[in-house]
């Protein structure tokens, strides 16, 4: 991890909010945080959480209506990208800013060679001649480990199988060497064997070109193997932000602990999963304290009273929870004393 | 793909023999004897038996038919009951005509209807969506005949800046192409919205974006090029409704086409016409299927596979 001081990209306050019949969905609502050149964040939490979300609304691809982003900056270079204009948007996608897509069966165009999809983005980014766009997407294809990249690259996507078709997403998003690659779940859909070598890639990838990543995904197992930092959102907030090895060796939220203690255990003898109790509140209408206090464990009045706020703790974790707070600390000492 | 084409062709053999059997029995079906019709009225016995033997209209169908099918092969297609001139020297000089119209009127259906749909799709349920999809319900509620009548008293009598009817200029060609494509360009236009909104909201829409390709290309390469695939369909279909359609436009038009001359035929039990006018008309509507085949293939190589 090479990693200098100024963040690439910064994300301050962020939230994104869709505007339905039913309501205002919350589905991001004020998150922070900051990616530097090199390093991987993971973000990750469970389906729904608005991991998806932020980062579509990074590269404004949010469908609007009914989604809109109501607030925050996304600053990229000095650029607060939610400001500049949609034609300076443009040039940032897909040259600046990469993304891989979860589904690489349904995420590339069925009707065009996807040498030529690769190469599109070459020629509208780099002002590239149609042949040197073409040879440059026939490279590409080497370098994400394709076969005979030169016959690959005049077939349509339905001849490619799924871990080659991610492969070719991988080749477009970083044709254009990109600062930040956001992969949205990149290997949720293919078997294992592959993922692992689709994960390989995308770091080995990231060492050459120097990177920053952004992974966004529901599986530990990734993170643990790709992340340098680690984001854990809950219900449209970061609840927990760490280094990777403090995250997995002393998690302090206690959604993050239920994350952590439901993975299934080798070196122990198991008869059945632990899940968290209880369900995700609906974005329609989240609850005014704490957005998991209904599952928790530890919860007490004010969990419900009043949303706690992301705070640093001394070795740098921060972790949005009552219980890291003085309050909290003050608060059982006066129920101690009551008893 | 070469082997596609050929394979596609044999299969119109059958399909062209079939035509001729439903054609030839289901005009004997028909009440009305040709040979009364030709004799005239008060035509005695004998004289109506004689024009029958004349024809071999009372040897056994079966025999009839045969005899009908071969010689068809061999191009030869029958002489007019009505005014014994060789079926085939009519036919082509009709075809052309309804060729024309034919040809400008899906013009009309395709670059019209396409326009419309994609005005549509733009913008769904926006002002300019749900005018274009107003209109094109009226296109498809209209029929042909109250449809072009307006258009002709509109333009051609009120405003005169077309002709009535006829078929000399291309100005004659304007107001029966777009009687007879209007209904046509209303579905098409309507599949076209439906087609694109699906596309659009594609996964590999998305991945365009993410790459930052123009809205416009976004539309027209990715976007058209997926969602033509049904629509290429709907164009194919339209060319059999044409059929039914140029004998309709064709009469009120006054234009001496091929679905006229059918209908004239038909009314003086012409027979030898009428199959051969029916059986060229399948035989087009064939050809133009094989090109929809291949049109779709060309634009959707999964095909291939399947």
């Amino acid at each position: 991890m090479t990693e200098s001081n100024k963040p690439i990209l910064e994300v301050k306050g962020l939230k994104t909010h869709f505007f339905t019949k039913r309501g205002v969905s919350k589905a991001v609502d004020g998150i922070d945080f900051s990616l530097h050149k090199g390093e991987t964040l993971g973000i990750v939490g469970e389906s729904g959480c608005g991991k998806s979300i932020t980062s579509l609304s990074i590269l404004r691809l949010i469908p609007s209506p009914p989604g809109k982003i109501a607030g925050g900056q996304v600053l990229f270079k000095g650029k607060d990208l939610v400001t500049i204009s949609e034609d300076e948007m443009r040039r940032v996608r897909g040259n600046e800013i990469s993304m891989i897509f979860q589904e690489p069966m349904t995420s590339l165009n069925p009707v065009l060679p996807v040498g030529e999809q690769i190469a599109e983005a070459l020629r509208m980014h780099q002002n590239m001649g149609r042949k040197a766009a073409w040879e440059r997407a026939v490279e590409m294809l080497k370098l994400v480990g394709i076969p005979s990249p030169e016959k690959r690259a005049k077939q349509e996507p339905f001849q490619l199988s799924g871990g080659m078709r991610q492969r070719v997403m991988i080749a477009m998003a970083l044709a254009c060497t990109p600062e930040v690659l956001i992969a949205d779940e990149p290997t949720t859909a293919l078997d294992v064997t592959i993922q692992a070598q689709i994960l390989e890639l995308i770091k080995d990838l990231q060492n050459r070109l120097g990177m920053g990543v952004i992974m966004i995904t529901h599986d530990l197992g990734v993170v643990a193997e790709t992340c340098d930092t680690v984001a854990v959102m809950y219900a449209g907030n970061i609840i927990e932000h760490a280094p990777t090895e403090k995250i997995f060796a002393n998690p302090r939220h206690p959604y993050t602990q239920g994350l952590l203690d439901s993975l299934p255990k080798i070196h122990e003898d198991q008869e059945e999963l632990q899940t968290i109790e209880g369900s995700v509140p609906s974005p329609y209408n989240m609850p005014a304290g704490c957005r998991f206090a209904s599952r928790c464990p530890h919860q007490q009045p004010i969990c419900h009273e009043q949303q706690p706020e992301l705070i640093e703790q001394n070795d740098g974790v921060k972790v949005r929870c009552w219980m890291y707070t003085d309050l909290w600390t003050v608060k059982m000492v006066k129920e101690e004393a009551v008893k | 793909m070469l082997m596609f084409i050929v394979r596609r062709l044999l299969q119109t053999i059958p399909v062209i023999i079939g035509v001729t059997f439903v054609v030839f029995f289901i005009m004997q079906l028909v009440p009305g004897d040709p040979a009364v019709l030709l004799a005239g009225e008060g035509a005695s016995k004998e004289t109506i038996e004689a024009i029958r033997d004349q024809l071999g209209l009372n040897r056994p169908l079966l025999v009839q038919y045969f005899d009908y099918l071969t010689s068809v092969f061999r191009g030869d297609f029958g002489v007019s009951l009505k005014n014994s001139q060789p079926v085939l020297d009519e036919i082509l000089v009709r075809l052309p005509i309804t060729v024309e119209l034919s040809f400008f009127s899906i013009l009309i259906t395709i670059v019209l209807g396409m326009a419309a749909g994609i005005i549509s799709a733009i913008k769904p349920y926006s002002l300019k969506d749900t005018t274009v999809m107003i209109v094109a319900l009226l296109g498809i509620s209209l029929p042909s005949f109250w449809f072009g009548l307006m258009l002709m008293y509109f333009f051609s009598v009120k405003l005169q800046i077309l002709p009535v009817a006829g078929w000399d200029s291309i100005l004659h060609v304007i107001l029966p192409a777009l009687t007879l494509g209007a209904g046509g360009a209303a579905i098409v236009a309507r599949m076209t919205r439906s087609s694109m909104l699906e596309v659009i909201r594609q996964d590999y829409i998305r991945t365009a974006r993410a790459k930052g390709v123009r809205e416009s290309v976004i539309i027209y390469k990715h976007g058209l090029r997926n969602a033509l695939i049904p629509v290429i369909t709907v164009v194919g279909l339209q060319f059999g409704a044409l059929l039914g359609g140029t004998v309709l436009v064709e009469s009120i038009f006054a234009i001496n086409g091929l679905g006229r001359m059918i209908v004239d035929s038909i009314r003086m039990r012409d027979l030898p016409m009428v199959q051969g006018g029916v059986l060229v008309a399948s035989l087009v509507f064939v050809v133009v299927n094989l090109i929809v085949d291949v049109l779709y293939r060309f634009f959707n190589k999964r095909i291939e596979l399947n």
